[in-house]
C-alpha cells in the first residue's frame, strides 16, 4: 500500500487554470490527475486514492467547498488544497474548519504550491499509515470473543481483575485469563498499550498521540 | 385665286367641296386653321388669314416663298427630301392626316402643330393643301399636366428622403437637391444650411450640372450674394432673366452656360432661418413650377428641423445608454477581475513551470515548448476579455452586424459566468437550434441581456431556502422573431412596480439609477423588438426580448 505513487488530483472547471496547474505539479515531478467539475472527480476517482487534492473553491455546480464535504461523506480522505481568485475570510474559515490544508490564493506561486502540496502528501502519508494500523488493529480486535471484548472495555477503564470479576459474576482466574488473551491477540506489551489501542479503535479519525 | 374648275382629288373634299369659289372663300377666310396651298416645289401659292395670324408674316411676305420658311431649320431638309420622294414613288414620309409637327413664326420660335395634307391635280400639275391648327394651348396644358404630375413625384420624394430616419442629413439634402434637378428640370439646385453660430451658410448639397461641395460657393456668409441675402431676408428670390438680375453676380457665367432663371428661398422653421435652397434653370420657370419649388422648400426645412431633433435625441439616448452600460459593468467588477485573473494565474504559473522544465537536466524542452504555448493562450484569452470589457465600456457609434444569437448569449453569460458562481447561482442555457442570423448592434444588445442577468442575480439574492436558478433560453417566437428569455426563481415582480418597470429611474435597488430596463427598452424597440416580462410558474419572473427576422434570412 505504501508502494502506490501519491498522485495530485486538480480540479477546475477553468481550462486555463486546469492545465497550468497540471503543468506546474508536474513539472516538479509529482503526478497529476485532473478533472473539470467535482461530479467528474467523485464518479472518476480511484477507490483508495493516495496524494492530495487541489480544489478550486468557486465552481459551478458542486462547489469545491461542497465537494469536500462529500469525500469526507463517501470516506475518502484525501488532504486538501484550496485554491482560490479571491479568498474571503468566511470561505477560508469555513474551508479549514472542513479540514483542509492550506488555502491558496491565485496566483500561486509554485515554492507556495509546492509546500502545500508537500504537506499534504506528508500528511496523507501519516494518515494512511494511521488508517491501516487502525485497520490492523481491527482485526486483531474482531478476534476477540464476545466475552474478551467485555474484558478489555472494562480493564482500558481501569477496573481491577477483582472489580470485573465481581461485575462480570465471574471467578478473578476466569478474568485473569480472558486479560491474558486480550493481551496476546491484540499483541499489547502493557496496559498502557491496549489503553492506547483502545483508544485507536474506539477515535480512527484521530492522529496517533 | 380658287377657280371653280379646280378638282380635288379626296372623295370626301368632293362630297364637301362648295359649289361656288366665294363659298370656299368664306370657309377659308373664317377658318382658325392655317390653310396653304403649295406646288410640287414647295412654293407658297395661297395662304387664308388664320395663316398670317399663326406664323407673324403677312399673306404678301408669304406667297411665292419656299413653304420650308414656315419650318424650324432642321426640318427643312427633312421637308424637301421627302416631297422629292413622295413626288417619284407616292411614298408618304409622314402621316397626312393630324401629324405634329413644329412650325417656325416669324420672331423664330417655334410653334406647335397639328398638320393635314391633301394632294390635288390641275392641268396636269400637282399641288398640294396643308391645314395647320396651332396647338400652343392645348400643348402648354399638357405641359402643365406633365409638369403638375412631376411637381406631385417631387413632393413625394422629398417627403420621403426626409422621412427616412437612418440617412445622414447631408445624405438626404443630397436626395431632395437631387429631386428638384430631375422634376423641376433645374439646371443644378444646391442646399446651404445655416451654421449659426458662425453666421455662414454652408452648402450640403449639390446635384445637377455641379455636384461638388467645396468652393467658392461651399461657404457663404449670412446677409452676402443672394444666398446670404435670402437666409438673412427670410424672402424667395426669383428670376426668370438672370441676365437683367443685380443680385447674379457671374453674368458671363450664366451666359456661358445658357442660364435663364434662377429661384431660391429661405427654408424656414418657426421663423427661423435653417437654410436656403435654390436653383438655376435652362428655361423660364412657369408659374406651377416655381409653386412646385416654393412647396417643398418648407417640407425640407420640417425635414432637417426634424432630423436635427432625432440625432440630438439620439445622441441623448446614446450618451445614457453608454452611461448605463458603464454602470452596469461596474456591478460586474468583481466578475470582469476574475475573468482577467484566471488566464493571469495560469500564465504565471505556466511561466514557473517553464523554467523547471528548463533547469531540469536534461533540460525537458518539450514541456518546456508546451509551457510557451499554454502561456500564449492564456495571454490571449486575457486580451480578450479586456478588449470585449473595452468594447462595452467604448462609446461607439451603432454598427448593425447579423448575429448568431447563440453565440451571443454565450459573450454576456462569460462575462456574467463568475458572479453567478460567486452568488452561488446555478444556471443553464437552453438553445434553440438552427436560429437564423439577425441583424442588429452587438455592444447594445450585449448591455440589454447583460442588465437581466444581473437584474436576476441581484433579484434572486433574498432567496436563502431554494437553489438559486437562472435559465437562459433562445427560440424563435411568432415564426417572426427570435426571442433570448431569462429566467429567475427570485421573490418575482410586485405588481405594484410591474406597471412602470421599464420606466426611466425606476429602480428597486438601493444604489440604482433605474435606467437599465428603460434603456433596455429604447434598445430593443430600436431594433424592431419587444422586451416584455411575465411571471415564472411558480417563483420569480421571465424577462424576455425578441428581435424580428429579416424576410430573406429566412
Amino acid at each position: 500500500m505504501m508502494a502506490t505513487k501519491p498522485v495530485i488530483f486538480i480540479v477546475d472547471d477553468d481550462p486555463s487554470i486546469r492545465l497550468a496547474l497540471e503543468n506546474l505539479v508536474s513539472s516538479t515531478g509529482q503526478q497529476a490527475e485532473t478533472y473539470p467539475t467535482a461530479r467528474d472527480f467523485l464518479r472518476d476517482c480511484p477507490r483508495d486514492p493516495a496524494g492530495c487534492l487541489l480544489l478550486d473553491v468557486q465552481m459551478p455546480g458542486l462547489s469545491g467547498l461542497d465537494l469536500q464535504g462529500e469525500l469526507n461523506h463517501a470516506g475518502i480522505h484525501l488532504p486538501v488544497i484550496f485554491i482560490t481568485g479571491h479568498g474571503d475570510i468566511p470561505t477560508t474559515v469555513r474551508a479549514m474548519k472542513a479540514g483542509a490544508v492550506e488555502f491558496l490564493t491565485k496566483p500561486v506561486s509554485d515554492s507556495e504550491l509546492l509546500a502545500a502540496i508537500n504537506q499534504a502528501l506528508e500528511r496523507d502519508r501519516l494518515a494512511r499509515s494511521d488508517r491501516a494500523e487502525v485497520a490492523e488493529l481491527r482485526v486483531r480486535y474482531d478476534q476477540l470473543t464476545p466475552k474478551e471484548r467485555e474484558v478489555m472495555g472494562l480493564v482500558v477503564q481501569g477496573l481491577l481483575n477483582k472489580q470485573i470479576a465481581l461485575k462480570l459474576n465471574n471467578s478473578e482466574i476466569t478474568i485473569k485469563q480472558h486479560r491474558g488473551k486480550v493481551m496476546h491477540k491484540m499483541l499489547a506489551e502493557s496496559l498502557a498499550d491496549l489503553v492506547r489501542i483502545a483508544e485507536r479503535l474506539s477515535n480512527p479519525g484521530s492522529p496517533p498521540m | 385665286m380658287f377657280g371653280t374648275e379646280m378638282s380635288i382629288e379626296s372623295q370626301h373634299a368632293r362630297a364637301a367641296m362648295p359649289e361656288s369659289e366665294e363659298h370656299y372663300r368664306a370657309v377659308a377666310e373664317a377658318a382658325t386653321d392655317a390653310i396653304i396651298t403649295i406646288d410640287s416645289d414647295s412654293t407658297i401659292l395661297i395662304v387664308n388669314p388664320a395663316t398670317e395670324r399663326i406664323f407673324g408674316y403677312s399673306t404678301e411676305e408669304m406667297i411665292g416663298q419656299p413653304l420650308t420658311m414656315l419650318m424650324p431649320e432642321y426640318l427643312r431638309h427633312l421637308h424637301k427630301g421627302g416631297i422629292t420622294r413622295y413626288l417619284e414613288t407616292g411614298r408618304k414620309h409622314i402621316q397626312w392626316s393630324a401629324a405634329q409637327l413644329p412650325g417656325l413664326h416669324k420672331t423664330g420660335n417655334e410653334i406647335p402643330l397639328e398638320i393635314s395634307f391633301a394632294e390635288f391635280t390641275r392641268d396636269g400639275r400637282r399641288f398640294f393643301t396643308g391645314i395647320a391648327r396651332d396647338i400652343s394651348a392645348r400643348k402648354r396644358l399638357q405641359d402643365k399636366q406633365a409638369r403638375l404630375a412631376r411637381h406631385a413625384v417631387l413632393h413625394a420624394e422629398v417627403s420621403a428622403a426626409i422621412s427616412e430616419s437612418e440617412k445622414s442629413l447631408r445624405a438626404m439634402l443630397q436626395i431632395c437637391a437631387a429631386a428638384v434637378v430631375r422634376h423641376l428640370d433645374a439646371a443644378f439646385a444646391r442646399i446651404w444650411l445655416l451654421n449659426e453660430e458662425q453666421k455662414v451658410l454652408e452648402l450640403e448639397a449639390s446635384a445637377g450640372l455641379y455636384t461638388h461641395l467645396d468652393g467658392e460657393h461651399a461657404r457663404i456668409p449670412l446677409g452676402s450674394f443672394k444666398i446670404g441675402m435670402i437666409a438673412a431676408e427670410q424672402k424667395p428670390h426669383l428670376t426668370n432673366s438672370v441676365q437683367l438680375d443685380d443680385r447674379v453676380s457671374h453674368k458671363d457665367w450664366a451666359r456661358q452656360e445658357g442660364m435663364i432663371s434662377f429661384a431660391g428661398y429661405p427654408l424656414l422653421v418657426e421663423g427661423r432661418t435653417v437654410g436656403v435652397i435654390a436653383m438655376f434653370a435652362r428655361q423660364c420657370l412657369e408659374l406651377d413650377t416655381i409653386e412646385a419649388f416654393e412647396s417643398v422648400a418648407p417640407v425640407i426645412a420640417q425635414g432637417v428641423a426634424r432630423k436635427r431633433t432625432l440625432d440630438t435625441l439620439r445622441e441623448t439616448q446614446a450618451e445614457l445608454a453608454h452611461l448605463t452600460r458603464v454602470m452596469t459593468v461596474g456591478e460586474l467588477t468583481a466578475s470582469i477581475a476574475h475573468e482577467i485573473n484566471q488566464p493571469l494565474a495560469a500564465i504565471v504559473m505556466n511561466g514557473n513551470a517553464a523554467l523547471r522544465w528548463l533547469a531540469l537536466d536534461p533540460p525537458n524542452l518539450a514541456k518546456a515548448r508546451n509551457s510557451a504555448e499554454l502561456i500564449i493562450r492564456d495571454g490571449d484569452r486575457a486580451s480578450q476579455v479586456i478588449a470585449r470589457i473595452r468594447a462595452l465600456l467604448k462609446k461607439s457609434p451603432p454598427l448593425k452586424t447579423l448575429l448568431d444569437l447563440n453565440e451571443f448569449v454565450n459573450e454576456v453569460v462569460d462575462l456574467t459566468r463568475s458572479e453567478m458562481v460567486r452568488n452561488n447561482v446555478r444556471w443553464r442555457v437552453e438553445f434553440a437550434d438552427d436560429l437564423p442570423g439577425v441583424p442588429g448592434d452587438r455592444i447594445q444588445l450585449q448591455q440589454v441581456l447583460l442588465n437581466l442577468i444581473v437584474n436576476a442575480v441581484e433579484a434572486m439574492l433574498t432567496i436563502e431556502d431554494r437553489q438559486r436558478a437562472l435559465l437562459i433560453a433562445t427560440d424563435i417566437f411568432d415564426n417572426t422573431c427570435v426571442r433570448v428569455a431569462v429566467t429567475d426563481n427570485g421573490p418575482g415582480i410586485d405588481p405594484q412596480t410591474a406597471d412602470h418597470l421599464f420606466d426611466a429611474f425606476t429602480t428597486t435597488k438601493p444604489d440604482g439609477m433605474g435606467m437599465g430596463l428603460a434603456i433596455s427598452l429604447s434598445i430593443i424597440k430600436a431594433h424592431g423588438g419587444r422586451l416584455w416580462t411575465e411571471p415564472n410558474n411558480k417563483y420569480g419572473a421571465i424577462f424576455q426580448f425578441t428581435l424580428p427576422i429579416v424576410a430573406n434570412e429566412l
